[in-house]
C-alpha cells in the first residue's frame, strides 16, 4: 500500500454551489477544458470556470469563479450533463428528457424547423466516444428508454437530434457505454456486448442489476470496465474476452474509472486506487458522501451531494520516487514500464535506466545480488557508480565524479554495511563478479582504466586467483595506482606481471628474483625460479638474459641452461650465438656441458669445435672418475658410454687430439679402438680389440660400423681383416697362452665369426687362409652358406646366359624377315620419330621394318636404355 | 511480474478450471516463480506472462468460489488450452469439473486442448513427495519437512520399507488415475470429439504437486507445445484481417449512404 498517486484538491466547495441551501444536492457534473458544469436535483445547471493555481511550493489548487447559473423550468433533478463542444451545446437528461442546451447561455436549444431536438423516456445515454461516423459537427449518442427493451443510436446535431439505429435487447437494459459499433450494456441479470451495425451479440457474465449498481465504462479501446459480482472490477474487451486481471473492489461501488495506470474506484466512504499493472491496491483516499466519480479528457472529478473536487495525480517520476523511498522496487519498475505508452520515447528511456539504476542500488543495499545486477545491467549504470562505493578502488586519477542527485543514499561501503565485515566481503566479491562480467563489454568502454584497477585492487585484497588472468591478458590496469597495492598484499609475482605487461621487464625481474631469493614473501608460485628461467627463455632483450642467467645459473645450473637451451629459434637481432653461449657458460660447467649436448646431440650443429669440446668434456669427466678411489663402476660406465657413443657417432671431433689425451689411460682401450677406427687404422683398432681387450662381439661390431656407410667390398675387406687377426693371434699366440686356453678363444672366434657372417667373405679366400687342422663339421654353417651361395649365382647366371640366348635368336628372325622385304623410303613419307619426311636414302630400320632418320634412331639410343636392341637391328638399305 | 507491465499483447491463453482450493493457484506459482507458497483464495482471477520462445503465452488464474462463477465463460473466450484441476485426495473436485467447470469451456477455441490435473500427489504418491524441483535451493519454503525429508532419504541407497515413514501422512487417494481418464474420455463426448482424432487420455491426464514441484513443468510445457499450432493459425489470421476489415467498412459505408439518403 500507500503509493501516493493521486491527491484530492477541492475545485468547487459548497458556499459556492448552494450556499446554506441544505436541500439541495449535486446531481451531475460535466467538465471541458476550464468549464465546469453543475446539475443540482432542484433543476439547475451551474456554470463555474475552475483556473488551476499552482503556489510557490508546487501545491496545486483551483480557485473557481461562477459564471452562471439557469434553472431548466422542470423541477425535476438535472440526471445528466454531457458537453458537445463542438456544438457548443450540453446534453441534458432531466424528467427522462434528453434536450440541448447552449453552452455560454444554458438557454434551452428550440426545435429546428427540420426535427426535434428532444428525446423522450430516457433514464439513461452515453456519448460515443470513438464514433464511426467522421463527422465532427454531430456527437453520437446511446439512449435507454424506460418503456422498450431497445437501445437507440441518434445523432445530435446543433438543433435536432436523429435517430439511426435501434436494436432490441434481450432485457431491460440500465446502464451503457458506446465503443465505434459497439455498445456494453447492464442488463437486469447481464452485461452483454451488443453490435448495433450487426446486431451480433456477446454475453459477458451474470450481474444482478437491481441488487447493486451495475457499473459500464469505457477505459479505451473497445474496452470496458464493468462492476462484477463479488465486488470486482473486471475488463471486457469487445469481443467479450478480457485482457486484463481484474481488480478487487468493495461491494458497494458507485463510480469508477481509469486513469492509466491506475483504477479509481468510488465508494461510500473511500476512493480506492489500483494498479492495472499488479492489481494491487495502492491508495485509499476517505471521502464522504462521495456519488460521483468521472473522468473527462483524463481528469478525475469526484463530487459528494455537496461539493466537487479533483483528483489529480501526482507525477509519475514523484510517485516512482515515492516507491523507491520505500525499497519497492518491484513496482517502482512497474510503474515506469508500464507509463512507457505515455511519456515520449527518449525521455522515457532516461527515466527508466535511473530508475533501474536506482532500484538495481537499493537491491544493492540489501544484498539482492542477482537482481541488483540485473538492474545495473539493464540501466547500463556507469560502473564507476558501483566502484566509487568502495573507499579508495578508484583510481587517484579517476574523473569520474558521482551523479546528481545521487542514486542511492549510501556515502560509502562501511556506510551501507554499518560496518559489518561480513556484509562488506559480500559486496566486494559481488563488485568482483560484476567488474568481471562487465569489464570487456561496452559498459567499460570509456573508464576501462578505473575498472581494471579497480579490479586489480580487489583480486589483490581478495587473494583472488583471477588476478594472474588479469594481468596476463590484455587489459588497463594503471601501474601507478597498482604498485602499491599490490605491494602492500605480496604480490610481488603479479607485480612482476604488471611491469611486464607494462614492458619494464627489468623491474620484473628484479622483483621476482628477490622473491627466489627470500627477500620478499609471496607465495604464489613455488616454482617462480623455472617461471624465471622460461621468462629469460623467452625474453627478447639480451641484456636481460645475460644479466640474470648467471644468477639462474648459479641457482641450478641444470635448469637454468634452459634459458639458452630452450630459447625458442628466431631470426632477429635476439637470436644467440652459440659460441658467445659456450664463452658465457665457461665458469659454469655443469651448463656448459648440457648446452654442448644440446647444441651436438639435439640440433646437430656441425661444428668441430663443439663436436671436439664436447668430446674433451666427455673424455675429462671419465678421467676424472677414473682418479677417483673407490671408482664408482656404474658412474664410470655412463659416462663412458656417453663418451664412445660421440666418438662413434660424431665425425667432426679432432681425432688425433683427443687420441692423445687419452693415450695413456689403458682403461680406456675401447675408446681408443673406436678413434682408431676413425682414422681407418683398422689393424690397431682390432688388434686392441682382440688382443687386448679379447672382447670380440665388439670387434665384430667394430667391423660392422665401420663399414656401414661403405661398399660391401670394403666390409668384406674388414671381415678378412679380422679373421686374419684371429688365425694370425691363433698361431703366434698357441705356444704362449696355451695355458690360458686364449688361443682355443680366437680360434672359436674365427669360427663363429664365418658361421655367423659368412655372407661378408669371400669363401675361396676364406679357405685358403683356413688352418688345416680345422674339421668340416665346425664350419659346416659357413661352407654350407658358401656352397649354396655360389650354386645359386652360377645358376643365376646360367639363366641370364639362356635368356640372352633367345633373345638374339629372336632379333636374328627379326632381321632375316625384314631383309626379304624391300623397304620404302620416298619423299613423301615420314620418320616415324621426327615425322619429318626423308631427304637422302640413308635411313634406319626399326623392327617390323618402320624407316626412321639415322640421326633419330641415334638420338633414341642415347635416351634409351635398351640400346642393345636397337643397334643390333639397325640395317641400311 | 514485471512481464505483465509490458503489456505485451499475448498471442494465446491457457485457462486453469477447477474448484476452489484444489491448488489452481499453487501450481501457476511453482511454474512461474518456482517455489511454493501460502496463497489466498484467488479474487476473481489473475493471470501472468509466459515468453514461450517468440510467443506470449497467458495463463490466466481463475478463482473457484462459486461467488466467481460467472466469470469463468469470458476468463475461457477464446482459450487454447483448459487446465482442468482437481485435487487427488478429494473426490468432490473430480465432480466439480464435470458439474461446475466444464460447461464454462463452451466459449474456449473449438480446437481447445483440455488437460485433466489431479493436484496435490505429494499426498499420496511417494514418487511425487520426494520429488526434488532442480532450482529448489533458492526458495525459502513454510514447509521446511518436505524440503529436508526427501533429502535425507535420497542419501540413504535403498527405499524406505513403507510409504508411511515418509513426511507428512499419506492421505488416501481418493481420485486414481482411472478416473481422470475417464473423465477425460467424457469430456470429449461432452465436446462432440472423435476420441481418435484427440489428444490420448495418458498425454493428457497429469498428476502433479505444486508442493514439490512434481510434473508441474512437464504439464505446462506440453501444454505450450501443444498450443503452438493454435498461435500459429492465430498469427495467420491476424495477418488476413486487414482484408475483413476491407469488406466491414465496404458495408458500413454503403448503410451510411442509404441513412443519408432518407
Ligand atoms: N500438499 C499440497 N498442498 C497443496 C498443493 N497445492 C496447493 N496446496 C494447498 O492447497 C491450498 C489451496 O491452494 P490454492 O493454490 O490457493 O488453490 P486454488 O484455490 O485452486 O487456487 C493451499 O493451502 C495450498 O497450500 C500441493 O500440490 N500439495
Ligand atoms: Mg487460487
Amino acid at each position: 500500500m500507500s503509493v501516493k498517486a493521486f491527491e484530492l484538491v477541492p475545485a468547487v466547495e459548497r458556499d459556492l454551489l448552494m450556499g446554506d441551501k441544505a436541500r439541495i444536492n449535486i446531481q451531475c457534473i460535466e467538465c471541458c477544458g476550464k468549464h465546469l458544469y453543475v446539475g443540482t436535483n432542484d433543476c439547475f445547471i451551474h456554470h463555474f470556470l475552475l483556473d488551476e493555481v499552482t503556489s510557490s511550493k508546487g501545491k496545486l489548487s483551483y480557485s473557481p469563479q461562477k459564471l452562471l447559473h439557469k434553472y431548466l423550468g422542470l423541477k425535476k433533478p438535472v440526471a445528466e450533463l454531457r458537453a458537445a463542444s463542438a456544438l457548443e451545446r450540453l446534453i441534458v437528461l432531466c424528467d427522462g428528457i434528453v434536450f440541448l442546451v447552449d453552452m455560454v447561455t444554458l438557454e434551452t436549444v428550440p426545435s429546428a424547423a427540420g426535427g426535434g431536438a428532444k428525446i423522450r423516456g430516457v433514464t439513461a445515454f452515453c456519448v460515443n466516444e470513438n464514433p464511426v461516423n467522421g463527422d465532427p459537427f454531430c456527437v453520437e449518442i446511446g439512449v435507454l428508454s424506460s418503456k422498450r427493451r431497445t437501445v437507440q443510436i441518434y445523432m445530435v446535431y446543433e438543433d435536432r437530434v436523429q435517430l439511426v439505429k435501434e436494436v432490441t435487447t434481450p432485457e431491460q437494459p440500465c446502464a451503457l457505454s458506446v465503443d465505434g459499433y459497439f455498445l456494453c450494456l447492464a442488463l437486469t441479470t447481464q452485461y452483454m456486448i451488443l453490435n448495433y451495425k450487426t446486431g451480433a451479440s456477446q454475453d459477458l457474465f451474470p450481474y444482478n442489476s437491481e441488487e447493486r449498481r451495475p457499473i459500464v465504462k469505457r477505459i479505451g479501446r473497445e474496452e470496458f470496465l464493468l462492476a462484477a459480482p463479488g465486488g470486482l472490477g473486471m475488463f471486457a474487451n469487445a469481443e467479450g474476452a478480457s485482457q486484463r486481471a481484474p481488480v478487487n473492489w468493495s461491494e458497494s461501488v458507485l463510480g469508477a474509472t481509469v486513469c492509466f495506470p491506475y483504477v479509481v474506484a468510488l465508494d461510500e466512504s473511500f476512493i480506492t486506487i489500483h494498479s492495472m499493472l499488479d492489481q494491487q491496491l495502492k491508495q485509499t483516499l476517505s471521502f464522504r458522501d462521495g456519488h460521483i466519480l468521472q473522468d473527462f479528457e483524463g481528469k478525475v472529478i469526484l463530487a459528494s451531494t455537496k461539493a466537487v473536487y479533483v483528483l489529480v495525480p501526482l507525477p509519475l517520476e514523484r510517485q516512482i520516487q515515492d516507491l523507491l523511498a520505500n525499497h519497492r522496487v518491484e513496482e517502482a519498475l512497474i510503474l515506469t514500464e508500464g507509463a512507457q505508452r505515455n511519456i515520449p520515447k527518449d525521455k522515457f528511456q532516461i527515466l527508466h535506466k535511473r530508475i533501474l539504476q536506482q532500484a538495481g542500488f537499493i537491491q544493492f543495499g540489501q544484498l539482492q545480488f542477482p537482481e541488483a545486477k540485473e538492474h545495473f545491467k539493464k540501466g547500463q549504470l556507469d560502473v564507476r557508480e558501483l566502484i566509487s562505493l568502495y573507499p579508495l578502488l578508484l583510481p587517484a586519477s579517476s574523473t569520474f565524479t558521482r551523479c546528481h542527485p545521487p542514486l542511492h543514499e549510501f556515502a560509502d561501503l562501511n556506510h551501507l554495511a554499518h560496518g559489518d565485515q561480513d556484509k562488506v566481503l559480500r559486496c566486494k566479491k559481488f563488485l568482483i563478479s560484476y567488474l568481471g562480467e562487465v569489464r570487456s563489454t561496452e559498459v567499460a568502454n570509456g573508464c576501462r582504466e578505473d575498472v581494471d584497477t579497480a579490479l586489480l585492487k580487489l583480486y589483490a585484497e581478495q587473494d583472488h586467483e583471477s588476478l594472474l588472468d588479469l594481468l596476463a591478458s590484455d587489459n588497463a590496469c594503471l601501474l601507478a595506482d597498482s604498485v602499491p597495492w599490490l605491494e602492500k598484499y605480496h604480490k610481488y609475482f603479479a607485480l612482476g606481471l604488471l611491469y611486464h605487461y607494462n614492458g619494464q621487464d627489468s623491474a620484473a625481474l628484479q622483483l621476482w628474483t628477490r622473491v627466489v631469493d627470500g627477500d620478499l614473501q609471496d607465495s604464489t608460485r613455488s616454482d617462480l625460479y623455472e617461471y624465471i628461467v622460461d621468462f629469460l627463455c623467452t625474453c627478447s632483450n639480451l641484456d636481460h638474459v645475460w644479466k640474470y642467467a648467471d644468477w639462474a645459473l648459479r641457482k641450478d645450473p641444470t635448469i637454468g641452461v634452459h634459458i639458452f637451451i630452450k630459447r625458442p629459434v628466431s631470426t632477429d637481432q635476439s637470436e644467440l650465438k652459440p659460441d658467445d653461449v659456450v664463452t658465457y657458460l665457461g665458469k659454469h660447467s655443469q651448463a656448459l656441458l648440457l648446452y654442448l649436448e644440446h647444441l651436438v646431440l639435439e640440433k646437430r650443429i656441425q661444428k668441430e669445435k663443439f663436436h671436439t669440446h664436447l668430446a674433451v668434456l666427455y673424455l675429462e669427466r671419465v678421467l676424472s672418475l677414473l682418479s677417483e678411489s673407490p671408482t664408482d663402476e656404474e658412474q664410470l660406465a655412463r659416462a663412458r658410454e656417453r663418451l664412445q657413443a660421440l666418438l662413434r657417432e660424431s665425425n667432426l671431433y679432432r681425432v688425433q687430439f683427443l687420441l692423445g689425451k687419452m693415450d695413456k689411460y689403458e682403461q680406456l682401450l675401447l675408446e681408443r679402438a673406436t678413434l682408431h677406427g676413425k682414422l681407418e687404422e683398422h689393424d690397431k683398432a682390432l688388434h686392441i680389440l682382440v688382443h687386448k681387450l679379447r672382447d670380440f662381439p665388439s670387434a665384430e661390431a667394430y667391423c660392422i660400423w665401420s663399414s656401414s656407410c661403405r661398399d660391401s667390398a670394403y666390409r668384406q675387406q674388414l671381415f678378412h681383416m679380422l679373421l686374419g687377426v684371429y688365425l694370425d693371434g691363433n698361431l703366434s699366440g698357441k705356444s704362449q697362452t696355451a695355458a690360458g686356453g686364449g688361443s682355443g678363444d680366437l680360434e672359436m672366434a674365427a669360427v663363429d665369426l664365418l658361421n655367423r657372417h659368412g655372407e661378408a667373405f669371400d669363401a675361396v679366400r676364406v679357405l685358403r687362409m683356413l688352418p688345416d687342422g680345422w674339421s668340416l663339421q665346425l664350419l659346416r654353417p659357413f661352407l654350407g652358406r658358401a656352397v649354396r651361395a655360389s650354386m645359386h649365382t652360377c645358376r643365376t647366371s646360367q639363366i641370364a646366359l639362356g635368356l640372352a640366348h633367345s633373345e638374339n635368336l629372336q632379333l636374328l628372325h627379326d632381321r632375316l624377315k625384314v631383309q626379304k622385304k624391300p623397304i620404302f623410303v620416298s619423299e613423301k613419307k615420314g620418320c616415324h620419330l621426327c615425322h619429318n619426311t626423308f631427304t637422302e636414302p640413308d635411313v634406319v630400320c626399326l623392327p617390323g621394318g618402320v624407316p626412321v632418320h639415322t640421326r633419330c634412331v641415334a638420338q633414341r639410343v642415347r635416351d634409351s636404355p635398351t640400346k642393345r636392341q636397337l643397334t643390333n637391328s639397325s640395317k641400311h638399305t | 511480474m514485471p512481464e505483465l507491465s509490458k503489456m505485451k499483447k499475448p498471442d494465446v491463453k491457457v485457462v486453469l478450471l477447477g474448484d476452489m482450493n484444489v491448488g489452481k493457484t499453487s501450481l501457476l506459482h511453482r511454474y512461474t516463480e518456482r517455489k511454493f507458497k501460502d496463497t489466498i483464495s484467488t479474487v476473481g482471477g489473475a493471470f501472468f506472462l509466459k515468453q514461450w520462445g517468440p510467443y506470449n503465452i497467458s495463463i490466466w488464474d481463475t478463482a473457484g468460489r462459486e461467488q466467481f462463477h460467472g466469470l469463468g465463460s469470458m476468463y475461457c473466450r477464446g482459450a487454447a488450452a483448459v487446465i482442468l484441476t482437481y485435487d487427488v485426495t478429494n473426490w468432490q473436485s473430480l465432480a466439480e469439473i464435470e458439474e461446475r467447470f466444464l460447461s464454462l469451456t463452451d466459449t474456449a477455441n473449438h480446437d481447445c486442448i483440455y488437460a485433466v490435473v489431479g493436484n496435490k500427489a505429494d499426498l499420496t504418491d511417494p514418487k511425487a513427495q520426494m520429488y526434488q524441483d532442480s532450482d529448489v535451493s533458492k526458495d525459502q519454503t513454510e514447509c521446511g519437512e518436505a524440503r529436508t525429508e526427501p533429502q535425507v532419504l535420497s542419501a540413504c541407497p535403498t527405499p524406505p520399507a513403507s510409504p508411511a515413514s515418509l513426511s507428512g501422512m499419506i492421505l488416501h487417494k481418493q481420485v486414481t488415475h482411472e478416473d481422470a481418464v475417464a473423465l477425460y474420455g467424457r469430456i470429449l463426448r461432452y465436446k462432440g470429439l472423435d476420441e481418435k482424432d484427440s489428444l490420448p487420455a495418458e498425454k493428457m491426464c497429469f498428476e502433479t504437486s505444486a508442493k514439490t514441484g512434481y510434473n508441474v513443468d512437464t504439464l505446462f510445457e506440453t501444454l505450450f507445445d501443444l498450443v503452438l499450432p493454435s498461435i500459429l493459425r492465430k498469427r495467420n489470421e491476424n495477418q488476413r484481417s486487414p482484408t475483413v476489415d476491407l469488406e466491414e467498412f465496404r458495408g458500413g459505408s454503403g448503410k451510411r449512404a442509404r441513412s443519408t439518403c432518407c
